[in-house]
């Protein structure tokens, strides 16, 4: 080990949501004075606005900190942040990977929830020193001692003397910053070895093209070298290379083994660069790139439409755009007879749908009609063939299909006792498969399932909420495909089908959903002029019926003295709301309506 | 047709004894200083407004409860009036009164000052209905109010009805026009309820006994039906009236003739422009000669409220004066939703006029939408 490397930790910050993660993350920038406290913008790691809002981190980002520790050392830190949601798994993993260590926070409030398992898991797998960090100490129902008590049983490491601290205010941060130094381990590796550099993230910068976020695992990187990636052999020249500051980034001569860092190297496209990747020279290069890279794909799928059709060129704009800074994005044209043209979009899941429609809407400007999301089945036809269906209305005639398959989770679930039995039966309802069922103390259990992915989209993470009180917490991820009875539902309204509101749901469920969703499209198509019959089928047989009444009444009966601008304004206001509404051949439906097929707790 | 070379006059009056649980009209109780102040208001208004020439066919005193005003304000406003105005001899001057809130002293003084026309708010004549709009009086009380000004020599009465009133059903609503139809008013208005924002109706609006939209269709249908049967005539979309007996004074809103408004939140349309006086009490007892808005009538303005005003008549529009003042062809340029609420029964073309049905009436709005 180098001198150098001797004064490098590379670690990471990991917590089930709203534990504090980025609050700590900001004491630990101000404490090593790395961005001075005035200009200390909260949780400057985060930097989109909708992480900001949402409380979370969407993409992995990385900062250098200078720290002189008690034995009168400097050390520089390198802190890696990590996404906290279940949709981005692989590029948690990925960002760990990077680190030698990691802090896993715990409020202590709250013990031990389902991500802060799956997360600590995640950085057990990859043999990091975890470091546990129990927060919120000042608030009045904090119990620090069952935090640690419930860290050592459920996680099964020491946590006997871990800092206790509280983010929000302060206090022992300076107990974190010692611990890093004395537990987390220095970095190995040869820098005189071939390039072995571990790509844990990237962003699309307009200047500079894609700057990539690299681990160097052995070798030293410079300006000039003649680089490869080595997952899809494509080469480049390094233009730069440097270090992560808070506020941008810092060049220098060369990053070596143990270093963190960032390269440019005038690459187009994020997609070129795969999070996992591993980038060596193209002359002496390594051989063995390193372990665990893997091509992520979409999990989730919707139909995106411009709620004006003439914006369809800027939607395409806009994810392209997206795109830049998001590989696991993925679209393609997509034409629908009730929506007319619009894309068919790939989602790593249903958050980092959520995420991209917000985006859309919000940076873009763009009003959207979203179909409900579906996910990949797979399909083998009676001819031997199998076929992979992201979009509903291509799912195969009953009488073309020898199997159908869908994807399966294992889902973990950790909730307070009491909600036990109702989440069992929300898990009974949604085809789930009982795996076990642990006791985590004396009021907190945690609960295993198979439960087809189907139905986890199907609005089943706000059934949860809602079922625990907001309480019960849940990570999955995919276990297999397998055959399953699985039909397509269509609606017609007035006759005519509409090819954006169909959907696959499991045989028995069929009848349920129907009517529920007739019900809900319903409380969506407003009065007309003629009255509109709903009506939900399998194939060409009817299996739910609801109307629309004709309208009845749509008149300003008064006219106050004379008022004749109020009365015109009622009417400009009425001729808004027309015009946000979507026409289905002769019948108008609120934009909403493509999504009512998603609310289905109240069942 | 509407004489564009005389005007109409409306004074607002805010005053009423309890606010009723649907009312969202400039009104509201008030003691009697604030009454004498806001008379005198009323008249510095009148005698600091523009000089007319055009001489005034109608005169429309609306509420609030007017009839809350002493004989002394009346003779105060319309010897102001009579100052300023050239008043024609066969001018329309309406009061609009509540039951109970009338003296015989009082009508005989209205009598005098020229008042031709009583507007009476009854609203229903189910007393439980009444109480639940939260109307100070009785369907007794009305009766009385109504001999009384009867009685002072007014013939030319407007009783004013209400239907989709919570609680009401078809049959309630049919008991009310029959009784009113027996005492034979020479103009009936019947609106249905409209839930307006911030009023207690509204905020209780999960938890009223409202009509269905298929009943309130049927009380719609029920009213055109009784009334047509007993002689009067519907000439707009919620007013009906016996031969020669149309308001005047509404006719003028819907015919896009000036009137000038006077008093607390009262509108006017005069020379081109749309004007409005502030809401706010206090500023007006401060500045009535000052509106809060004044704006100038764009020719798609016109062209629109043309549209809009025009088919609340049963009249209707006239496309030929369409196309000479706007320039544009209304059948060719709305050709598709002109076709598709006709094929529906809703509107109709006779000769050059384009008119809404009964059925279209009940359904304006969704017909305007796409006309305008």
């Amino acid at each position: 080990m180098t001198e150098k490397q001797k004064h490098i930790r590379n670690f990471s910050i990991i917590a089930h949501i709203d534990h504090g993660k980025s609050t700590l993350a900001d004491r630990l920038l101000e404490k090593t004075q790395t961005v001075a406290s005035r200009d200390m913008e909260s949780q400057i790691l985060d930097n989109m606005e909708l992480e900001k809002e949402r409380g979370i981190t969407i993409k992995a980002r990385a900062v250098k900190l200078n720290y002189t520790a008690k034995n009168g050392e400097s050390y520089e830190f390198n802190l890696i942040d990590t996404p906290g949601h279940v949709d981005f798994g692989y590029e948690v993993s990925r960002s760990l990977q990077a680190c030698e260590g990691a802090l896993l926070v715990v409020d202590a409030t709250q013990g031990v929830e389902a991500q802060t398992l799956a997360n600590a898991y995640l950085a057990i797998d990859n043999d990091l020193e975890i470091l546990p960090v129990i927060n919120k100490i000042d608030l009045a129902s904090a119990d620090v001692e069952r935090t640690r008590s419930e860290i050592e049983d459920i996680i099964g490491i020491p946590a006997e003397d871990c800092p206790a601290i509280s983010a929000k205010m302060g206090l022992n941060i300076e107990d974190v910053l010692e611990r890093v130094v004395t537990e987390i381990p220095a970095p190995l590796g040869d820098p005189e070895a071939p390039l072995r550099c571990l790509i844990f993230d990237s962003h699309y910068d307009p200047y500079l093209g894609v700057v990539v976020y690299i681990r160097v695992v052995d070798g030293t990187v410079r300006a000039g070298d003649q680089i490869r990636l080595m997952s899809s052999g494509a080469t480049f020249e390094v233009f730069e290379v440097g270090t992560l500051q808070p506020f941008g980034m810092q060049r220098s001569d060369s990053l070596s083994a143990g270093e963190v860092g960032y390269i440019t190297a005038s690459i187009k496209a994020v997609g070129d660069t795969r999070v996992g990747d591993t980038i060596t020279t193209v002359l002496s290069g390594a051989t063995e790139p390193l372990e665990g890279f893997r091509e992520v794909h979409p999990m989730v799928y919707s139909g995106i439409y411009p709620a004006d059709g003439a914006r369809y060129g800027d939607l395409r704009e806009a994810l392209e755009k997206l795109q830049l800074n998001d590989a696991s994005l993925v679209f393609e044209p997509e034409t629908s007879v009730a929506l007319g043209f619009g894309f068919r979009c790939g989602f790593l899941g249903l958050l980092h749908m959520e995420i991209i429609e917000e985006r859309l809407e919000r940076e873009f400007n763009l009003d959207l009609i979203t179909t409900a999301p579906s996910v990949i089945y797979q399909v083998k036809l009676r001819g031997g063939e199998t076929v992979m269906i992201d979009n509903p209305s291509k799912f195969p005639s009953p009488d073309a299909i020898d199997t159908a398959y869908e994807p399966i989770m294992k889902a973990t679930i950790i909730t307070p006792t009491g909600y036990v039995g109702g989440i069992m039966d929300l898990c009974q309802d949604r085809r789930g498969s009982f795996i076990d069922m642990k006791y985590i103390d004396t009021e907190r259990v945690e609960l295993h399932y198979e439960l087809p992915l189907n139905e986890i989209i199907y609005d089943f993470f706000d059934a949860l909420k809602s079922r625990s009180k907001g309480y019960a917490s849940l990570d999955y991820e995919l276990k297999d495909y397998q055959p399953s009875r699985l039909v397509k539902l269509d609606f017609l309204l007035n006759g005519e089908l509409v090819d954006a509101l169909s959907f696959i749901v499991f045989d028995e469920r069929a009848y349920g959903r129907a009517r529920k969703i007739a019900e809900k499209l319903k409380e969506n198509i407003p009065r007309q002029l003629f009255e509109i019959p709903i009506q939900a089928a399998i194939g060409s047989k009817i299996i739910a019926r609801e109307t629309v009444k004709a309208m009845r009444k749509d008149v300003l009966a008064k006219c106050y003295g004379g008022d004749i601008t109020r009365k015109k304004k009622l009417l400009e206001k009425q001729k808004e709301g027309k015009k946000k509404m979507r026409k289905l051949g002769s019948v108008e439906v609120t934009p909403e309506a493509f999504m009512a097929v998603l609310k289905l707790d109240d069942e | 047709m509407m004489n564009k070379e005389r005007i109409g006059l409306y004074l607002h009056v805010p005053f009423c004894v309890q606010k009723c649980r649907y009312c969202d009209f400039c009104s509201f109780p008030a003691g009697e200083a604030l009454r004498g102040d806001y008379v005198a208001a009323l008249i510095r208004e009148i005698k600091g407004a523009p000089e007319e020439k055009r001489e005034v066919d109608s005169i429309f005193l609306g509420g609030g409860t007017p009839s809350l005003l002493s004989s002394e304000d009346f003779s105060h406003i319309f010897s102001a009036l009579s100052e300023k105005y050239r008043i024609a001899p066969d001018a329309e001057i309406t009061v609009e009164m509540n039951p109970g809130t009338v003296t015989e002293q009082k009508l005989h003084r209205l009598r005098s000052l020229g008042v031709n026309r009583v507007s009476m708010g009854l609203q229903s004549a189910q007393n439980g209905e009444l109480s639940i709009l939260g109307r100070i009086h009785t369907y007794e009380d009305f009766l009385g109010s109504l001999a009384l000004v009867r009685v002072c020599g007014f013939e030319n009465i407007n009783v004013d009805l209400m239907y989709a009133i919570p609680s009401q059903t078809v049959e309630s609503y049919r008991e009310t026009l029959e009784r009113v139809i027996a005492l034979s008013p020479a103009h009936i208005s019947a609106y249905s309820l409209i839930l307006e924002e911030g009023t207690p109706f509204y905020r209780e609006r999960e938890s009223l006994a409202l009509p269905t939209e298929e009943e309130e269709e049927r009380m719609y249908l029920l009213t055109c039906e009784l009334l047509k049967k007993a002689g009067y005539a519907h000439y707009e979309i919620s007013n009906y009236a016996k031969e020669g007996a149309a308001c005047r004074h509404n006719l003028r809103y819907w015919q896009g003739g000036d009137y000038l408004g006077f008093g607390l939140a009262a509108h006017s349309l005069y020379k081109g422009k749309r004007l409005a006086h502030t809401e706010s009490l206090s500023r007006y007892l401060c500045d009535p000669l000052t509106y809060e808005i004044e704006e100038i009538r764009e020719r798609a303005d016109e062209a629109e409220e043309y549209i809009m005003l025009g088919l609340r008549t049963s009249q209707g529009i006239s496309l030929g004066e369409y196309r000479a003042r706007f320039g544009t062809d209304l059948l060719a340029q709305k050709r598709e939703p002109i076709a598709l609420f006709s094929s529906h029964g809703l509107l109709a073309i006779e000769g050059d006029r384009l008119f809404l049905t009964e059925r279209g009436f009940f359904l304006s709005n969704t017909v305007l939408c796409e006309l305008m």
